[in-house]
């Protein structure tokens, strides 16, 4: 028993200094550091960013060698390699990592000091823009020759490389028309265990998806009138219409699955007697050609909105050994007007341009033709993980 | 008062006398450098670990307008404990953990110890390959049975392909068939008996039969010498399986999370994942805690059992042999029963998992869809976003390379560790210096994989004392491995240095050998042997490693698991199925040369 209490006081002794090592903690936006000062003053970034000149980036690129990117998606091994190609002497790292687990891998590099990272390419908004960029650890970049072909709103705070969404699909083998033509009619009985919805646990993506749904309330309550000609009854202690849809399908025996690649299986395979429908990556669409067993299509005309957007954002990390290279990365994968080089990859169905100059992809609409709720970075900052906590709390 | 002083000064030099005297003593140093060791790899994260419960971190501030980041708060406590999401973040996922950890060790115990006794003490036919066979269930990542069973037994509630027994008989197999408690028990049953399998027949192998000779001679039955002596004597081998099948069983991931989400059958493991990828750490850390208080709630009452029932068993050393009881009539059904087991357990899921690296699109079983382009493919096509085959790719080449590695480091410094923890531990038998050590190290073994990953994420990403910042490095990876493994080499170092007599190192003492000399020529050649197979489960047991490390590796220190991971995720079932093989393949040849090796005299 002596022991036993000396274990505890040592314990207790221990978790006393550990606390008072982590007081004081982190506060508001921090002013630049003068490091950071410095570094941005020899990067050429913040307030000392130049007009983008390609020839100067590329010699001073050719003497940095190489350039790191971390990546959200495994395309990056078709956009370096065509870098590499255009400009030899500069090596492309391109790592394939998960956006949460990009943000943290980031943070952990800046607090040991070991810059591996030169750009980051990843979607999370809200996550990149209160946890790096407003810590000035992550800092903009916008290639002044194509400033102006840029639509407003996707320059600042980061660049936004393009804008992707997810939809609702159904199996288009089995169903001549889509099913359903509002989000409410997921609700009703018809439905129940038919519908499939990705785990917003693990993909953060769909927190933007719930959070769009619930700040866009008063949508919600009118096309609830319209679906069922009455006022919504909200259930006891459910704050709006949005939640309530929330409610609604998880009471309505929602299927969560851990991806969307699974979603788009789930609901696509041909030769199914009764398919679900499901809410996925409009991107998900370029799996048909790969896969001719998958029959699965998007549900253009659904009211309030066929899907919710989100944006996929770059950055240039602080302190990066290569900025001359990262910038000209950047510059690569932004593309041309036909939605060529380094767009190339992204140039597919689902995925939408920033540049106004970029014709649709072939069978794609265009982004203003189409009805959707834009992802409100600062709204999700502040209620997703409220949101989360309503869907985990209302699991049966 | 001369005197007086003078026995003070005398009492002060035997006292240091004694203390220098007590510091000469090798195992006193050792197990003071372990203690060193242990507290950076194993206190310090712990201690971090409940300090981080405690305050408030940055993302808190999305939950509530209280937040500081860096102070403290008993937020996430109240949260967890009584708040809305308590009953789905905990209370369900608790008994959910709880029911399926239960289920399984009594499942792979059931399996496990009945083809113990087939192998060790009955004239089944082909013992030696079944023996071989019922180990490998281990080696295949505990996923693919979930993947298996859900090709077998997926109904129309996820939609897309139809399972087997769908296909088969027309009907759609009901729920608690295809997801949820009953398969995740079932595949994880399957995966861990090879546990049960290894200690039972080890102890059954080591028993003297003619303890069960005499029950016979006294008259009494088959099933009643079964149950009244040779159960009784191998209890304490079952009640270590158990401990080991159900502490795994309680932190592991892949498969509840498979076979779990569609119907909403979380688990405590699944609930520390998303949260800590989530960024909200402080509630994986607690839900930590949460298995960490039931396996060792299990492990303490264990040790009663055990403690109880030592008297009871009765091993003889030497000179004792084993009987083989004839089957008879049974001997047919029984060995149907045990290839069946071989089968669905080995069999099916290799050829299912080979078959899968061979399909051109995913799912589809059928001859004409078979390529090898997942494994020689030159790249560049319109498959897998143009990546090569697994052969000719750099990536998977290099992540080969640092798997290997990794798990060569690890086995090796866990294992020497391991010796010396069993050698502090076994000269200093009972005191509380050695009993310290043998508790730390077996800390680890308490604390989930994910949870300990972020753990030293957190801890060893900023520059600690004398240690500099080790994110991003190969050691800190090595480093987190090695300590997590510390439990299974410390007790094989325990166990094969109980073995030794320690007349030998008395003797060698008295003819004048040095400590370092007395070691290297009578301590490590008698006990190298022993601590083998720890070496080799600490290299399988790496070779397969994911949540550990998945929190850990740059992509400089990625290995293969992690890799699979990435490619399971975004779909592609052919790259992250050869990998598995490419991991199953590396363990049996490693465990092959390493047999090799011990068969050779067991030095190195």
């Amino acid at each position: 028993m002596k022991n036993f209490i000396s274990f505890l006081l040592v314990l207790s002794l221990l978790l006393l200094i550990s606390l008072a090592a982590w007081a004081g903690g982190q506060e508001e936006r921090a002013a630049l550091s003068p490091e950071t000062d410095a570094w941005l003053k020899s990067a050429g970034l913040g307030e000392y960013t130049e007009d983008f000149d390609e020839a100067a980036l590329y010699e001073a690129g050719k003497k940095e060698g190489e350039v790191n990117i971390y990546s959200y998606s495994s395309r990056v091994f078709k956009f370096g390699p065509t870098f590499e190609e255009k400009y030899p002497g500069i090596k492309v790292n391109g790592f394939d990592i998960d956006s949460p687990e990009l943000v943290t891998k980031v943070l952990a590099e800046q607090e040991a000091q070991n810059y591996v990272a030169d750009v980051i390419f990843l979607k999370d908004p809200s996550t990149v823009i209160h946890e790096l960029y407003d810590r000035n650890l992550v800092f903009g970049y916008v290639p002044s020759d194509i400033k102006g072909v840029i639509l407003k709103g996707f320059q600042k705070p980061l660049l936004v490389h393009h804008t992707s969404m997810d939809v609702l699909i159904y199996n288009d083998e089995k169903m001549s028309a889509p099913p359903i033509n509002s989000l409410w009619d997921l609700t009703k009985d018809e439905w129940r265990g038919r519908f499939i919805f990705p785990d917003p646990q693990k993909l953060s993506e769909f927190i933007e998806v719930l959070a769009a749904v619930v700040e866009h309330s008063k949508e919600m309550e009118a096309e609830y009138k319209r679906v069922f000609g009455e006022k919504i009854k909200l259930s006891p202690g459910v704050e709006n219409a949005g939640y309530e849809w929330v409610l609604r399908i998880l009471n309505n025996d929602v299927i969560i699955m851990g991806s969307t690649n699974d979603v788009a299986k789930a609901v696509g395979l041909s030769d199914q007697a009764d398919p679900p429908v499901g809410w996925t990556a409009f991107s998900r669409l370029r799996d048909k050609t790969k896969n001719p067993n998958l029959k699965f299509t998007v549900m253009y005309d659904i009211e309030p909105v066929m899907g919710v957007s989100t944006d996929v954002i770059m950055a240039i990390v602080n302190q990066a050994r290569h900025p001359n290279a990262a910038k000209l990365l950047i510059r690569w994968m932004m593309g041309d007007s036909k939605g060529g080089t380094g767009y190339a990859p992204y140039y597919v169905l689902g995925n939408f341009s920033v540049r106004d100059d970029v014709t649709p992809v072939k069978g794609s609409r265009k982004l203003s033709d189409l009805n959707y709720w834009a992802s409100d970075p600062v709204y999700v900052w502040e209620n997703g993980l409220k949101i989360l906590e309503f869907w985990l709390a209302n699991l049966k | 008062m001369e005197r007086a002083i003078g026995t003070a000064g005398g009492e002060r030099a035997a006292g240091f006398n004694r203390l220098r005297n007590y510091l000469r003593r090798p195992h006193i140093i050792i197990s003071l450098v372990l203690l060193f060791i242990l507290l950076f790899i194993v206190i310090i994260p712990f201690v971090k670990m409940i300090g981080d419960s405690f305050i408030w971190h940055f993302t808190d501030t999305r939950l509530s307008k209280d937040a500081r980041p860096g102070h403290f708060t008993l937020f996430h406590w109240i949260r967890i404990f009584s708040s809305r999401i308590t009953r789905n973040v905990l209370l369900r996922p608790l008994w959910n953990s709880l029911s399926t950890s239960l289920g399984v060790s009594i499942f792979a115990i059931l399996i496990g110890s009945l083809l113990a006794w087939l192998v060790t003490r009955t004239d089944l036919p082909l013992r030696k390959f079944v023996a071989a066979a019922a180990v490998l269930p281990y080696v295949i990542p505990s996923y693919i049975h979930a993947l298996a069973w859900l090709n077998l037994f997926k109904n129309d509630r996820i939609g897309g392909a139809a399972g087997l027994f769908q296909y088969l008989f027309g009907v759609s197999p009901p729920n608690w068939l295809s997801y949820g408690f009953f398969p995740i028990v079932f595949t994880l049953s399957l995966h861990y008996f090879p546990y049960a399998f290894l200690l039972v027949s080890a102890a059954l192998s080591s028993m003297d039969s003619r303890l069960e000779e005499s029950g016979e001679i006294l008259g009494a039955s088959q099933s009643y010498i079964l149950r009244r002596i040779t159960f009784p004597l191998v209890i304490p081998a079952i009640l270590s399986s158990f401990i080991l099948t159900f502490s795994r069983a309680l932190g592991i991931f892949g498969t509840p999370y498979f076979l779990g989400s569609p119907v909403r059958f979380f688990t405590l493991s699944t609930q520390i994942y998303s949260n800590i990828i989530n960024r909200v750490p402080a509630v994986g850390y607690i839900l930590a805690f949460m298995l960490i208080g039931i396996s060792s709630s299990v492990i303490y009452i264990n040790q009663r059992i055990i403690g109880k029932r030592k008297s009871f068993v009765t091993i003889a050393g030497k000179g004792f042999r084993r009987s083989i009881t004839p089957l008879g009539r049974m001997k047919a059904p029984l060995f149907a029963v045990v290839v069946l087991l071989i089968i669905i357990s080995v069999l099916m899921p290799l050829i299912l998992i080979v078959w899968q690296t061979l399909t051109l699109y995913p799912d589809d079983y059928s001859l004409k869809n078979l390529t090898i382009l997942f494994w020689i493919g030159r790249g560049g096509t319109d498959f897998a976003e143009g990546e090569a085959g697994i052969l000719r790719n750099l990536s998977i080449i290099r992540a080969a390379w640092n798997s290997i590695k990794l798990a060569l480091v690890a086995c090796l410094v866990s294992g020497f560790l391991g010796i010396f923890i069993g050698y502090a531990v076994v000269k200093g038998r009972n005191t509380r210096l050695s009993n310290t050590v043998e508790q730390l190290s077996f800390l680890p073994y308490l604390v989930p994989g994910i949870a300990f990953g972020a753990l030293y994420l957190s801890l060893f990403t900023r520059k600690i004392g004398p240690i500099p910042a080790l994110y991003g490095t190969f050691f800190l990876v090595a480093l987190v491995c090695i300590a997590k493994n510390l439990p299974f080499t410390g007790r094989a170092g325990i166990t094969s240095m109980l073995q030794i007599g320690s007349e030998l190192e008395e003797a060698s003492e008295i003819s004048g050998a040095r400590w370092s000399m007395r070691f290297r020529r009578i301590i490590l050649p008698l006990s190298i042997h022993g601590a083998l197979s720890g070496f080799i489960l600490v290299f399988i047991t790496v070779m397969r490693e994911l949540s550990l490390i998945i929190l850990l590796v740059t992509p400089e220190t990625r290995t293969l698991t992690t890799m699979t991971f990435r490619y399971q995720e975004q779909g592609y079932t052919q790259f992250s199925s050869a990998i598995s093989v490419l991991i199953i393949i590396i363990v049996i040849a490693g465990e092959f040369i390493s047999r090799k090796m011990g068969k050779r005299g067991g030095g190195l």
